[in-house]
């Protein structure tokens, strides 16, 4: 069953000005319950909007949004309830940290939920468990832990909220090589057990063609191609296009099918790439 | 005399002397290109602030061009020498028409108006940001914004910029943009240190120095560097893909003269054995 249906999408930036800009341009597409969907696209490819959107923070222009069946602005005065369903981690999360101890700073999103003060406890130990943030941690300021901590701090505090779509815009920004891993790690196991949906933004093609099961690719405000990463990165020369690229593994195996060697198309990790060039050396008796 | 040298640094944010760098040792020959690597919290951005006189160490010296950073007097000349680029665009950028930001920097340096019009235009130029001089700079896109924040360094004339991170926000595009014209700086003889976490970016580096725990791990040209697959792995640093995939492949017998690092060495590479 599909959880979030887009129709007719569009929204427009300062109308009747002469800024007047289309962010999003007549999108329409439908997400499957617990899936994992990458989002990519260059800077003002409309993304960010268009992830804004599914929560109600931006108001279509035109066009509707269904979150599981139902017209989120259908109420407008209820639209809050929506941002309790779909949750939404900004870019640098960690610069809306604010609380005096991390455990408050949790506890923000429940409380305002109106949960008692029991299943409050619960729920943000739950979340900080699911983030790999010990107990100890919870009753230092938030200000005093590391970039990865507090990062999974703000992470946690959306997670607390216990939302149906968790939207996460660019979570492995400025992180290094093993903070990426262990938070994309974090992220896999959070969604394997809450099996949510989860809506990942990212300029990092690696990460994506890693965890999503389907990537959504926006180009100048339109969805240009939305399908598995294999069948999207397979597309070399479409992605490079609007700006985008490749893993760099997959370039170079599509480097080398492209001066006639055999070998499989969208491979993304480098342990594919592997099996398929030693298959290939095999073969031709190399090794 | 290095263009660069820190000797025997250390550094500590507190009074209980956790040092976050502990005796680093460093020289920066005129016109490198260092990359400096490293997780977080290994001491790459303190060291970066150390270059500039933004902090002053503990124990040991940095010298810049023959001055001495703990010396108060050289603090300004120090910084017009050795410019700085971070990760965020939008904290860099002061004005709100790029050629005024980009003037803001030879203005506090009192260099007068036609030469300050002059090197504006010649930065601009640099950056290829020129067409856009008029403009907004909340209206670029993050790479061009990252370009202009570079161009008004360059019009201070500095010897050495030290990037930390400059491309982290920024979607592919911006990100070669950037790189490219760290290139061209390059070119031009100026001194460039850049702190990253991208491993295809540190490739294009004269010299790579690997940092842990507030000292070096390991430093020598990307190919020296990214050679050594297991220790950076063991340090939870990556290397390039390329690279992974021909270190792979040299466990199932096949020789290397050298290791490829970017994805055109590869392609040749295995093309080469296949043939």
């Amino acid at each position: 069953m599909s959880i979030i249906e887009v129709k007719d999408l569009s929204f427009t930036y300062g109308i009747n000005t002469p800024f007047e800009k289309k962010a999003v341009d007549d999108v329409n597409v439908c997400f499957n319950e617990g899936e994992v969907i990458g989002l990519i696209g260059h800077t003002g490819s409309g993304k960010s909007t268009f992830v804004q959107m599914l929560n109600g923070l931006i108001k279509p222009t035109s066009g509707q949004v269904l979150l599981e069946g139902k017209d989120i602005w259908e109420k407008p005065k209820e639209i809050r309830k929506i941002r309790f369903k779909v949750g939404m981690v900004f870019q640098y999360p960690e610069y809306q940290l604010f609380d005096e101890t991390v455990y408050k700073d949790i506890s923000f999103g429940p409380r305002n939920k109106g949960l008692n003060e029991n299943e409050i406890d619960l729920t943000v130990r739950k979340a900080a468990k699911f983030v790999g943030l010990s107990d100890k941690l919870l009753n230092k300021s938030p200000f005093d832990l590391s970039g990865g901590e507090k990062r999974r701090a703000a992470i946690a505090g959306v997670i607390a909220m216990d939302p149906d779509v968790l939207v996460l815009d660019e979570p492995t920004a400025g992180l290094d090589p093993k903070g990426r891993e262990v938070l994309l790690a974090q992220i896999m196991g959070y969604h394997k057990e809450r099996k949510n949906t989860i809506f990942f933004v990212s300029h990092s093609m690696e990460d994506i063609s890693r965890i999503a099961d389907r990537v959504m690719v926006m180009n100048k405000g339109r969805l240009e191609m939305f399908d598995t990463p294999k069948n999207i990165f397979a597309q070399v020369e479409k992605i490079e296009s609007m700006g985008l690229r490749v893993p760099q593994i997959t370039k170079i195996i599509t480097m080398l099918r492209e001066r006639g060697y055999d070998l499989t198309d969208g491979v993304l990790t480098v342990e594919q790439a592997f099996s398929e060039v030693v298959n290939l050396l095999k073969r031709e008796g190399v090794i | 005399m290095s263009f660069i040298s820190v000797e025997n640094v250390k550094f500590s944010y507190d009074e209980d002397k956790n040092y976050v760098l502990n005796g680093l040792n460093l020289k920066i020959e005129k016109g490198e290109f260092v990359a400096l690597l490293g997780h977080n919290g290994c001491g790459k951005s303190t060291a970066a602030k150390l270059l500039n006189a933004m902090f002053i160490p503990d124990e040991g010296v940095v010298v810049v061009d023959n001055m001495i950073t703990s010396d108060e007097k050289l603090t300004y000349e120090i910084r017009r020498n050795v410019g700085l680029v971070l990760q965020n665009p939008d904290n860099q950028l002061v004005a709100s028409v790029i050629e005024e930001d980009v003037a803001f920097g030879p203005e506090n340096l009192g260099v007068p108006p036609e030469e300050i019009r002059s090197r504006v235009n010649v930065a601009l130029k640099m950056v290829d940001m020129y067409e856009y001089r008029t403009h907004a700079p909340h209206k670029l896109s993050g790479g061009q914004k990252q370009r202009v924040a570079i161009a008004g360094i360059l019009a201070m004339k500095p010897r050495c910029i030290v990037f930390d991170e400059p491309t982290a926000m920024l979607d592919p595009n911006g990100r070669e943009e950037v790189m490219n014209t760290i290139q061209v700086l390059k070119e031009l003889g100026i001194t460039v240190v850049l702190i990253t976490h991208y491993m295809d970016e540190a490739v294009m580096a004269d010299r790579v120095v690997v940092m842990d725990n507030g000292n070096i791990l390991t430093a020598g040209t990307p190919r020296e560097v990214f050679s050594q697959v297991n220790l950076l792995k063991k340090h939870s640093l990556d290397v390039p893909q390329a690279t992974e995939l021909c270190y792979k492949l040299s466990g199932v017998g096949l020789k290397f003269d050298k290791m490829p690092l970017n994805t055109e060495e590869c392609v040749e590479f295995l093309e080469g054995v296949l043939k």
